[in-house]
């Protein structure tokens, strides 16, 4: 027979219960010895059944083989396949505030079936055709009444912190999390919020009180004695739920809202885009996966989406990915997923020998990439030289759609002023030489109302 | 106890703050219960949740 190769998911490491590989390319998850009880338990007493039947969990077939021939072996589970992983460093703030009220449901709803959940991390949450769902089986283990919820500091630092920051500080804060990766510690948090939060009962139990009480003493910090019930555990998810149901962000009038308005104003622009964009599409047909680079509020995704591309729909702005992030909430679109990007610094890799979560770029394949009116942002914008543009691009997709903005449009000219005009290399030409490099132009035209270009490019063979 | 599993570090006195904490809470929602009760002889009771959307 020949060998064929296991790869250990380098995220999956922490939890002994059982680990996440790849064999020829499809991901399965295999569960230890070890965890044999728990696992037994979640399937027979229905928990997992009620979970996936609510799209809460993902679901997952179950393979009689030994994979990995370990020793440890006890069951192989091949799970639904995402078609993108994201982190919470790229959420808005109502996809975490979703994701955190899904754990205290599954939390709740795993209670009422003898299980509890043993981690509280956005990690275990991912985009699956148009919501945030569950993914972890290997998180649920009988539960015991008389033992406190372990992954309550968890949940505090990883979903309540960055929720209430957010919140009072009145700024989308999500790079925060990238920074604290592993949740924003309590006495961080503690730190930062007004201090008349203090006199908010549940920010104060939650916060306050719980970051005094983290002061490292192992004295202090052993369950026994400590007196615990079911019923206490369901207060205070009802606590922390109540708490962050009424947590918002304020909508700031930010470059989304100028968007309808300007928009409006140039409907032969965006209609004779549109038109164009339709026709390439049947030019490079079959396009599976998309990314919408600069997304705003996903009006070119949604047109992806409505040809079953799954579409990734990026944007630096925190305020359009949330608002695109409701809007396909109460639409139900499946195939869009939003994320936060800022295209001069696009998520890092980072983690245990940096591959525990991998860079935007290494997740980031696609069949066409768009780039509507987004180079000028890069290259006036942050000084970014063409060739790195290119570059960038390049290492995302196959097909590439973009505009070029002149350096006569008024949207430029909007960002010279009070700026020195440095920027004698940005022309056209010098535009078609850089992405040249790496890209063939198939077709080229000039969008009615404007003097902007746009350009369908294919990635050369390597 | 089923302790061998626990991978996490359940935070130095973060147990013991919990035991607190619920105990707390317990005498909050207590209140709380009551006042709703008051509340719902006057009013009407609100429409629940939608089960299957824990956000809705």
């Amino acid at each position: 027979m020949p060998a064929t190769i296991i790869h250990h998911h380098p995220s999956s490491y922490r939890d002994p219960s059982g680990f996440i590989f790849e064999k020829n390319g499809i991901l399965y998850r295999q569960v230890n010895k070890v965890f044999k009880e728990h696992f037994d338990f979640f399937i027979a007493s229905g928990c997992y059944e009620k979970l996936v039947k609510k799209d809460w969990l993902i679901a997952h077939e179950t393979v009689t083989e030994n994979l990995t021939g370990d020793e440890q072996w006890y069951a192989t589970l091949k799970p639904e396949r995402l078609s993108f992983i994201s982190y919470p460093y790229e959420w808005s703030f109502d996809m975490l505030k979703d994701a955190a009220l899904l754990t205290l449901a599954i939390l709740k709803e795993s209670l009422a079936s003898g299980m509890i959940l043993k981690d509280a991390t956005p990690y275990n949450i991912q985009w699956h055709t148009g919501k945030l769902v569950f993914i972890d089986s290997l998180s649920f283990e009988k539960y015991d009444e008389t033992v406190p919820w372990i992954a309550y500091r968890q949940f505090c630092e990883n979903f309540l912190s960055p929720l209430l920051l957010a919140h009072y500080s009145r700024m989308p804060l999500q790079e925060m999390m990238l920074a604290y990766s592993e949740g924003i510690p309590l006495a961080v948090t503690k730190s930062l919020l007004p201090w008349w939060t203090k006199f908010s009962i549940h920010t104060y139990l939650h916060i306050h009180l719980h970051a005094k009480y983290s002061i490292k003493n192992p004295s202090s910090q052993t369950g026994k004695n400590t007196a615990f019930s079911k019923k206490k555990l369901l207060n205070l998810v009802a606590s922390l739920e109540g708490l962050i149901t009424k947590l918002k962000l304020p909508e700031s009038k930010s470059t989304w809202s100028d968007y309808y308005d300007e928009a409006s104003q140039r409907t032969d622009y965006l209609e004779h885009k549109r038109t164009i964009i339709q026709r390439w599409l049947e030019k490079i047909k079959p396009v599976a996966t998309a990314a919408d680079l600069g997304a705003n509020t996903g009006e070119f995704s949604k047109l992806m989406a409505s040809k079953n591309i799954q579409t990734i729909a990026s944007d630096f702005d925190p305020n359009c990915i949330n608002a695109l992030y409701n809007e396909i909430k109460k639409n139900g679109e499946k195939n869009i997923v939003p994320i936060i990007i800022d295209f001069s610094k696009p998520s890092p890799a980072i983690g245990v020998n940096n591959e525990e979560r991998d860079s935007f770029i290494k997740r980031t394949h696609v069949d066409l990439a768009l780039a509507l009116a987004l180079i000028h942002h890069l290259a006036i914008g942050k000084n970014i030289p063409l060739e790195k543009i290119a570059d960038l691009f390049q290492k995302l997709c196959n097909y590439l759609i973009i505009e070029f903005v002149p350096k006569q449009d008024e949207k430029i000219k909007l960002m010279l002023t009070g700026k020195k005009d440095i920027y004698t290399a940005y022309k056209e030409e010098n535009f078609l030489s850089a992405f040249q490099q790496y890209f063939s132009v198939l077709e080229k035209e000039t969008i009615a109302g404007s003097e902007r270009t746009i350009y369908l490019m294919k990635k050369n063979e390597a | 106890m089923l302790h061998h599993l626990v991978y996490i570090d359940p935070g130095s006195g973060s147990f013991l703050v919990q035991a607190i904490t619920a105990a707390v809470l317990g005498v909050v929602f207590f209140f709380r219960n009551i006042r709703m009760y008051i509340k719902s002889i006057f009013t009407r009771t609100p429409k629940k949740q939608d089960d299957n959307n824990p956000s809705a």
